[in-house]
């Protein structure tokens, strides 16, 4: 059921030791790409049919093709912004493995011509940002980042730059403002980031785990490692389970499993006596599906066609002790709380859904309302800036129209009993 | 930067074929076709879009979402549609949202039928609110400046004025705090947004949420007229569009020129018609009589100023200045030439500029136009301040910089506004602007440079980086000189323009900042010692320049003086010269709208001057082009038009009469300027024309023979001494000083110091000190400023009291006022002291012989 990559040896001792990580194995990869050509390690990662795991699942060799070839100055930036609700692979992967992530960060920087590379982590991670600063010193001493790394002609310089506590940060194009040192706000696109990115230069921006999966696939070779997974999907991911189950935490599996064998198989499931209500299958982004969806195979297309998506790969599990009406509230109040302002749907349409929410809560809406609710949220779908007003209205429209019913129990039962339930 | 040439495309557009040039945004285009598409946060003039408020989304075919038509190229065969069912609900969507908090206070807001959000509402909104929670709230409306009030709860947080605040003038002051729905617009630390560009943002506010001050509640939008007009306070001449109620100006807009201001004002402009209305502006004629000056009726004042010019007679000299217009200068010159017998008139500060080189100088080859400064490869900043000469270039500049990559070079004397946005700026010593400008001469042409960069004060390896930068950046290249880059040696710039080759250069060439409005076309009508109208021979030969004119008023070969809207004493250097001069004169006549110093003691007669929106006649813009001055308003008190008491004077006078209308005498100028032959009044119309450009034009040969330079002695080092350099800030001005509004940024003086020089002379920042020159004195505070080269003090001219024009320099010494109180209180007490013994010694000498 599991299957270890990127896992094989996270729970070695000392595995964050640039001697450990070099015993077994540790930036062999990095030596190979130094004598490769950028067009061949560029067709490993095609081959290898890897998509982002950050959270919009692009192509993570067609991204680094787009970056135009000659002199200008190219960037390489690392998403270590890990905000998504009920995300917290890359904590694991950075605290444990960081020297993986950086031979995939100059395996990345090989395959886009790239020299000036960045990680930006979330303020939070205080503790995986010591180790990878440490790491970091580690791979400097040992030539495997900076000047003509291990003799070769390839340079890559590397800075870890720490965010201070915005999910808007984690957006790609925020997340460079950011970094430049301005208010994080979502840029229009395009330009994209690959043609006009950070500082003006074209930029390559990979999530934590898509980057440290690059020395698998360089290991393997593209093709072998796409013969994991299923078609669309290859490869492993690592999936962080929370919520009701009884063994949250990260797990490593083969895309294509179906979600049951996740859920129930490897977390354990609700507990004792409790069923699974309603799951977000790719972070609090995704809309919501029930034990109905049990059995979709956990992959990109196949839970697109389920009407969710696999975004970061967390999966929440609410069970049925939980009120519809929490899940929501607490949900539409984290976006209220992040979204950046710029744009009017998603500034205006969080601030407005928790408020009638709220309403709905303290008992002094109609049915009416949740009508009202509902059209909102389709008023915000595809019409921001970036997605995350589409984060909130999506999970929010998905609950309306799946547990609407529950709703409107709520309201009955709150304006009988004239106070919130 | 060579400027794009689009090629045209056709796109449909709600079933319309509309041709547009290509990679036009959508919202722009839809209007070739006469579609609006509605727009909050776009704004072009602010540079690329932002996408921030989802106003203007549309439907594109072949595209799965709406997309956003203010960062929509437009491409060949795109097929749009504004209004179709998908793109109508998210229009209202974004309507409703943008609703939900704002307070709806339409009835007592400012911008109430003038409003954005009031138009689209109504035109693209459903009509309806489904909101029934609580809005959001704030403290309201707040002081965001001594001249805008902020509304927060207005805002629609479209990020326009915090976007040109970062972007336009680059002051970054403005930010949006805290984020989602709590996001706002203000300061760091609610400091207030004071700039000299803040009042632009009032403009760009699409809703009452920023409002300008002066204006709250003065007018509603049915209330008013709207007046085109021209802003005179500075060589830009921005057009302007006048808000009128009741014959009074209460609020001035920008008018989008192209070509000459942007789109933007300065605070100054924006502001200062204030000083129209106010007690202290003279309003009626006065007459000085037993010393004193006294208002009188315009005949009183007219037969007082009559008799003195007949007497005056070929002894009589003029100067124009201000605001005042060609026509005006033309009769200025029949009266001095024709009438008079005199050619003594000029319209700039200092010694008179040959006829040849003012002809050089007008050569349409070499003229460069505003917008030059935007696409050029280069620009060189050669002697003056743009942000205090000619504002509203400062933003052209930095618009050229930012977005087309023009490359920013600087040589000036005092540290620049744009220094942080240049590629390379230096730096020579005060008033060594030709000598700068020959040893770049040189440095280009390969020849030694020592002596010339000896004189300017500046090191070689400085000017060769710099010539290598010009050389380097690309062959169209604008000089931006200030005209007193003229003093010393004229031939320097016309060396340097040719050392570059700008006279074969489409895209570059020479762009003079005078030191007032109209000093080009002043000059250009005749308002200048060796050239009649048109830069053609005068009339008259002999004239003196400014400062000839002041030693002989002083010397009494003079007699009058008549003064057009300038005073020497405050606008001139020298003042003491000057103080002399009008003191010497028998006639003082003087145009004026406010009693500065000069005027104040020594003006016989004064007529009230008009402001712009008064006046109609033309002036010509540093470029080339004559723009056309309109009534906006009625006359103030007795104001009269000044042309015609010019036209009065000279009939009382018995000279030849002055057509009978201005329009006429627009067209006798237009006759008696060679090279404004081909223009018309209705040809100006509103955008005016560039001479330059014009096919008549070139009546000015391109024979002109360079001289060997003249360079002055290089300025020494003096022990315990500095250099003093002077500028005049963009706020030094009566108008400033007369609007309430505008009043608190009255500058006072103030000595610009290097930490260095500071550190030597034991002064420390914002210490009162008394700057001397050896014989006079004035007072200021110390300003310490990182860029402020060492070895040179720089001092504000054109202010009222202690301005800099005391001062004659080169060198100075500055004390504090608490050590040279001292030393006066020694001096006094050593005084008292020794007269003390002597009276005892008196008093014993006394006994004794008492004795
Ligand atoms: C609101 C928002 C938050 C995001 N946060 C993250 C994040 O924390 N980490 C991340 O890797 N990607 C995040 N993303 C996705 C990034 O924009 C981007 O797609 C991703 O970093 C690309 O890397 P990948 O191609 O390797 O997945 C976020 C996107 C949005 C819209
Ligand atoms: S969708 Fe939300 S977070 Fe994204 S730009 Fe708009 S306001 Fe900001
Ligand atoms: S104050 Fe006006 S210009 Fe500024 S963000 Fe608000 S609405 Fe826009
Ligand atoms: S820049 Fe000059 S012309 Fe323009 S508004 Fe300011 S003072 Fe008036
Ligand atoms: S006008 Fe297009 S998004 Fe604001």
């Amino acid at each position: 059921m599991t299957q270890a990559l990127l896992f094989k040896d996270i729970d070695e001792p000392n595995l964050a030791d640039i001697a450990v990580y070099e015993r077994r194995g540790g930036y062999e990869q990095l030596r190979k790409v130094l004598s490769m050509s950028q067009d061949a390690v560029l067709s490993e990662l095609d081959a290898s049919g890897l998509r982002g795991r950050g959270g919009a699942g692009f192509p993570a060799g067609r991204k680094a093709s787009f970056l135009p070839k000659g002199d200008m100055d190219k960037y390489l930036v690392c998403n270590a912004d890990e905000s998504e609700p009920g995300t917290f692979k890359d904590r694991e992967l950075m605290q444990k493995c960081p020297h993986a992530l950086i031979e995939g960060i100059v395996i990345a920087a090989r395959a886009g011509g790239i020299n000036r590379a960045f990680i930006y982590i979330r303020g939070e991670y205080e503790e995986q940002a010591q180790i990878l600063d440490r790491a970091i010193a580690q791979a400097y001493d040992a030539g495997y980042l900076g000047e003509r790394i291990l003799g070769s002609d390839v340079s890559v310089s590397l800075v870890l730059h720490r965010g201070a506590g915005a999910y808007i940060c984690g957006e790609e194009t925020g997340l460079l403002d950011s970094l430049e040192g301005k208010r994080g706000n979502p840029r229009l696109k395009p330009p994209f980031p690959a043609i006009e990115g950070l500082y003006g230069g074209p930029t390559l921006i990979n999530n934590v785990e898509t980057l440290m999966t690059m020395p698998q696939i360089l290991r393997m070779g593209g093709n072998k490692y796409a013969e994991l997974g299923v078609s669309g999907s290859s490869g492993t991911k690592i999936v962080s389970v929370s919520g009701h189950v009884q063994r949250p935490g990260n797990y490593e599996i083969e895309l294509g499993i179906p979600s049951r064998e996740i859920i129930y198989g490897l977390a354990g499931g609700p507990p004792p006596g409790r069923s699974v209500k309603l799951w977000f299958p790719g972070g609090s982004s995704a809309p919501v599906l029930t034990a109905e969806d049990l059995d979709v195979p956990y992959d990109f297309d196949s839970l697109a066609k389920a009407g969710s998506m696999l975004g970061s790969g967390a999966i929440i599990v609410v069970d049925d002790s939980t009120p519809v009406l929490d899940v929501a509230l607490k949900t539409a109040r984290f976006y209220r709380h992040e979204s950046c302002g710029k744009c009017t749907p998603c500034r205006e349409g969080t601030n407005w859904t928790v408020k009638m929410l709220e309403r709905i809560e303290a008992g002094e809406a109609t049915p009416m309302d949740l009508d009202i609710m509902a059209s909102v949220q389709e008023q915000i779908i595809g019409n921001c800036l970036c997605v995350l007003g589409d984060a909130m209205a999506m999970p929010i429209g998905s609950m309306i129209a799946k547990f609407r019913g529950e709703f409107e129990k709520h309201m009955q039962r709150a304006q009988l009993t004239g106070a919130s339930a | 930067m060579p400027r794009p040439q689009p090629s045209e495309i056709t796109f449909s557009i709600d079933g319309r074929e509309v041709k547009a040039p290509e990679d036009m945004m959508l919202a722009d285009a839809a209007k070739l076709g006469d579609i609006e598409i509605p727009v909050f946060c776009y704004e072009p003039k602010l540079g690329p879009p932002v996408g921030a408020c989802r106003m203007c989304l549309v439907e594109i075919e072949g595209m799965p979402k709406l997309q956003t038509a203010c960062s929509t190229a437009v491409k060949d065969g795109m097929v749009v549609h504004t209004r179709s069912e998908r793109a109508r609900v998210a229009q209202e969507a974004v309507v409703e949202f943008l609703l939900i908090n704002h307070p709806l206070d339409c009835p007592v807001c400012d911008k109430g039928g003038e409003c954005p959000l009031q138009d689209i509402t109504f035109g693209w909104g459903g009509g309806k609110s489904r909101f029934i929670e609580p809005k959001r709230h704030f403290r309201k409306p707040l002081e965001l400046s001594p001249l805008i009030a902020i509304d927060r709860e207005r805002c629609i947080l479209c990020y326009r004025c915090v976007r040109y605040s970062q972007e336009i003038p680059e002051d970054y002051q403005l930010v949006l705090l805290e984020r989602g729905a709590e996001s706002f617009v203000g300061t760091f630390d609610g400091h207030p947004y004071v700039a000299p560009f803040s009042g632009n943002i009032v403009e760009l506010c699409p809703v009452g949420a920023l409002t300008s001050r002066p204006y709250r509640f003065r007018a509603r939008p049915w209330e008013i007229e709207d007046a085109g007009s021209i802003c005179t306070l500075c060589p830009a001449q921005c057009n302007t569009r006048l808000t009128v109620r009741d014959e009074r100006v209460l609020r001035v807009l920008d008018r989008n020129h192209p070509e000459v201001d942007d789109g933007w004002l300065c605070d100054k402009g924006r502001f200062a018609y204030q000083a129209m209305h106010v007690d202290e502006r003279i309003t009626s004629p006065m007459i000085r009589d037993g010393g004193v000056l006294r208002e009188v009726g315009w005949d009183r004042a007219l037969a007082e100023a009559v008799g003195a010019l007949r007497r005056g007679g070929s002894a009589t000299a003029a100067l124009a200045g201000g605001g005042a217009t060609n026509e005006e200068g033309l009769l200025l010159g029949r009266l001095l030439r024709e009438v008079l017998g005199s050619s003594h008139l000029d319209s700039r500060d200092g010694e008179a500029v040959s006829l040849p080189h003012w002809r050089a100088l007008a050569n349409p080859k070499l003229a460069a136009r505003v917008s030059d400064l935007e696409f050029a490869h280069a620009v060189l900043v050669l002697d003056c301040e743009p942000l205090d000469d000619m504002p509203i270039l400062d933003l052209r500049l930095r618009k050229g910089a930012r977005r087309n990559g023009v490359k920013l070079l600087i040589a000036t004397e005092r540290a620049s506004a744009l220094d942080s946005r240049a590629d390379a700026a230096i730096r020579f010593a005060p008033g060594r602007g030709a000598e700068l400008a020959w040893a770049l001469a040189a440095a280009l042409r390969g020849e030694p440079v020592d002596a010339a960069a000896q004189a300017a004060g500046i090191a070689t390896d400085d000017l060769h980086a710099l010539a290598d930068a010009l050389r380097d950046a690309g062959r169209e290249i604008v000089i931006l000189y200030g005209e007193r880059v003229l003093d010393g040696d004229p031939g320097a710039l016309l060396a340097l323009a040719d050392a570059l080759g700008l006279a074969e250069q489409d895209g570059g060439g020479l762009l003079g900042v005078p030191a007032v409005a109209n000093g080009r076309g002043l000059r250009e009508a005749g308002v200048t010692p060796n050239a009649g109208p048109g830069l053609g021979l005068p009339a008259l030969a002999g004239g003196h320049g400014a400062r000839e004119i002041a030693r002989r008023l002083a010397s009494g070969e003079l007699t009058a003086l008549y003064l057009l809207q300038v005073d020497p004493v405050l606008h001139y250097s020298d003042a003491e010269l000057w103080e002399r001069a009008l003191a010497r004169a028998t006639t003082v006549v003087a145009h004026a709208s406010f009693l500065t110093p000069g005027l104040r003691e020594h003006a016989t007669v004064i007529f009230p001057a008009e402001t712009s929106p008064e006046k109609e006649g033309t002036i010509t813009h540093p470029d080339g082009r004559v723009q056309r001055l309109r009534v906006a308003a009625a006359h103030a008190g007795d104001v009269r038009a000044e042309w015609r008491v010019l036209a009065e004077i000279i009939e009382r006078l018995g000279g030849a009469p002055t057509p009978p209308t201005a329009r006429a005498l627009s067209e006798a100028l237009f006759e008696d300027v060679p090279f404004y032959g081909g223009l018309t009044l209705d040809g100006l119309a509103g955008r005016g024309l560039r001479w330059p450009e014009l096919q008549v034009s070139n009546t000015l040969s391109d024979a002109y023979e360079e001289a060997e330079p003249k360079l002055r002695k290089p300025l020494r080092a003096a022990k315990g001494k500095l250099l003093v350099g002077t500028y005049r800030s963009i706020w030094a001005a009566p108008e400033v000083a007369a609007s309430p509004a505008l009043a608190f940024l009255t500058p006072r003086q103030r000595v610009e110091l290097a930490a260095a020089d500071a550190e030597a002379l034991e002064l420390r920042h914002d210490e009162a000190v008394v700057i001397s020159d050896g014989e006079r004195e004035v007072r200021a505070r110390v300003v310490l400023r990182a860029a402020a080269p060492a070895g040179t003090a720089f001092l504000e001219r054109e202010l009222e009291e202690d301005g800099a024009n005391v001062l004659r320099g080169p060198h100075v010494t500055i004390r504090t006022v608490a050590s040279v109180e001292a030393e006066a209180a020694a001096l006094i007490a050593a005084e008292e002291a020794r007269a003390a013994a002597e009276t005892e010694t008196l008093a014993q000498a006394e006994a004794e012989q008492v004795t």
